[in-house]
């Protein structure tokens, strides 16, 4: 498939089941709002050592949050309920609690309910209070600059993570401005997240290492310099090579935001560098979830 | 279906007692059910219809239209639905409550909310001596006056009045503050007919109490309407 002269491979992106949740982030301004997320989705760029990955969704106005005060709407994933719970508890404790202004509240609805609050308030060494209004439990723990609110649960739903497309192109500063292209079109895509610093990873893997006690090491095909050393995936011409990862709450999100970010690369045009779109996966071994390129680029074309 | 209402055709010389009017209880009763109720445990005791007209069809949402200061127990011990009073209340007006909301237009007598849980009451009048005594948890909300002992022995739970009244020396000023979560209580608000929604400002006195009982419980009086 050749799209405004950009080939697109014929792959597919393989990706996971995982756990998911969004929180409602809330402060004075966005500026303390972005504070607080910033803190709370740093270091949760891969579960491989962060236990989560989490990202920033999209900002809301006042009038989108439950108090009527600026925020910013934030996912966060893990593999499994036990994990997403510890670590939502952590970073509540540590980045949102200790945010000034800050407050928090459950961004999705689910029969499944996790903590958001249910241990923070404890903070309050018997001075924390909770209200119940409409139902919903929030908790008003006393701190040092008035009170920090907080709704006491969130819902948690299942959902999907490691969808991905590869950026093949001549020169490094060119697949970074594609790849940058791409994650500006994609943060307007609702209900995923590019975990990564600034959406792009640079440092793909495949599973498995030389190393026994390694599971995951470098993607030796798609790494430029070793192209004579290897069975290597890229023809001559290319000289570097991004990774953009997304996690999404559905098949249908993910599959929304690669088209989005395929599309807006493609939109470039080759004079921008770009020479080929790939895809990570694992010979479909290890998700369920198979993007495969060609089809969901065809939706858009159809 | 429209909200259940109970017409008070006259003034009663002395006081009813409406404990048996909730959501809870009257949830799956025929308006024939609702109108052979009797208003007391006594064995000639008065039903529903020798002083109320009952009309409508939602027992979840109970309406009280004329209602006078006769009228003891509205809202005792319910755990949902809605009850509007339109008038005045008597005494023990949401004592027990467990859940729900109670909204009257009227003022209220002595006891409003006593032993209290959960729910909230506002009122949109002036409320009697001893509101929110006992008062466990939940919200109340007087926009008019409110007598003397307010919060005796609450435990927990929130007051909130327009004006400081005479307070117990058990209640301890806790200085002004911009409370977050009056936010999210007056948006819940804004649903509801009630004259707290003429209210601008989430700025307000706080007063910690009952410290006799184990004070945790709140009087918030704002600073203005």
């Amino acid at each position: 498939m050749l799209i405004n002269g950009i080939q697109i491979d014929d792959t597919f992106a393989e990706a996971f089941n995982m756990r998911g949740t969004r929180i409602i982030i809330t402060a004075q301004n966005l500026k303390w709002a972005y504070h607080a997320a910033n803190a709370m989705t740093g270091f949760a760029t891969s579960v491989i050592g962060c236990g989560v990955e989490a990202g920033i969704e999209r900002e809301l106005s006042a009038n989108e949050t439950p108090d009527n005060r600026p925020g910013v709407s934030v996912l966060m994933f893990a593999m499994g309920s036990k994990v997403l719970m510890q670590q939502l508890e952590t970073r509540m404790g540590q980045c949102i609690l200790t945010c000034p202004t800050a407050a928090a509240f459950a961004g999705i609805t689910s029969e499944d309910n996790i903590s958001l609050g249910k241990h923070l308030p404890y903070f309050g060494d018997g001075y924390q209070t909770s209200k119940l209004i409409h139902g919903i439990r929030y908790w008003r723990i006393p701190v040092m600059d008035g009170e920090f609110l907080t709704q006491e649960t969130t819902g948690m739903v299942r959902a999907i993570g490691g969808g991905n497309f590869l950026i093949l192109a001549t020169s490094q500063p060119a697949a970074l401005a594609a790849a940058e292209t791409a994650v500006e079109a994609m943060k307007q895509v609702p209900n995923i997240i590019m975990p990564f610093p600034g959406g792009v990873v640079r440092s793909g893997s495949k599973v498995g290492s030389k190393y026994p006690k390694m599971f995951a090491s470098t993607n030796d095909a798609f790494c430029p310099t070793l192209k004579g050393l290897v069975q290597t995936e890229l023809s001559d011409d290319i000289e570097s090579v991004m990774e953009i990862v997304i996690d999404g709450l559905t098949f249908e999100d993910i599959a929304n935001a690669m088209r989005v970010g395929i599309q807006a690369i493609c939109d470039l045009g080759a004079d921008c560098g770009v020479k080929r779109i790939s895809a990570g996966n694992y010979g479909g071994k290890l998700g369920p979830h198979l993007f495969k390129l060609h089809d969901i680029l065809s939706i858009q074309t159809s | 279906m429209s909200a259940l209402t109970f017409t008070l055709k006259n003034s009663p010389i002395s006081k009813l007692d409406c404990r048996q009017l909730t959501p809870n209880l009257l949830a799956n009763l025929t308006i024939t059910e609702i109108e052979n109720i009797p208003l007391s445990s006594q064995k000639n005791a008065p039903k529903v219809a020798d002083f109320f007209e009952v009309s409508g069809s939602d027992t979840q949402t109970v309406h009280f239209k004329n209602a006078t200061a006769q009228l003891n127990f509205i809202g005792h011990q319910m755990t949902k639905g809605t009850i509007v009073v339109n008038g005045d209340c008597g005494d023990f007006l949401g004592a027990n409550m467990q859940g729900g909301t109670i909204i009257v237009k009227g003022n209220v007598k002595d006891r409003l909310g006593d032993q209290m849980r959960r729910g909230l009451i506002l009122v949109d009048g002036n409320a009697a001596d001893y509101c929110a005594s006992r008062m466990i948890a939940g919200t109340i909300g007087i926009y008019g006056t409110a007598g003397t002992h307010v919060g005796f022995a609450m435990k927990r739970g929130t007051i909130l009045l327009t004006q400081t009244p005479k307070l117990l020396a058990t209640m301890q000023d806790c200085g002004t503050h911009t409370l977050p979560f009056l936010a999210l209580l007056f948006r819940a608000f804004t649903t509801l007919p009630t004259r707290f929604n003429n209210i601008q400002t989430h700025r307000v006195q706080r007063y910690a109490g009952d410290l006799a009982s184990n004070g945790r419980g709140e009087i918030l009086v704002f600073s203005s309407r």
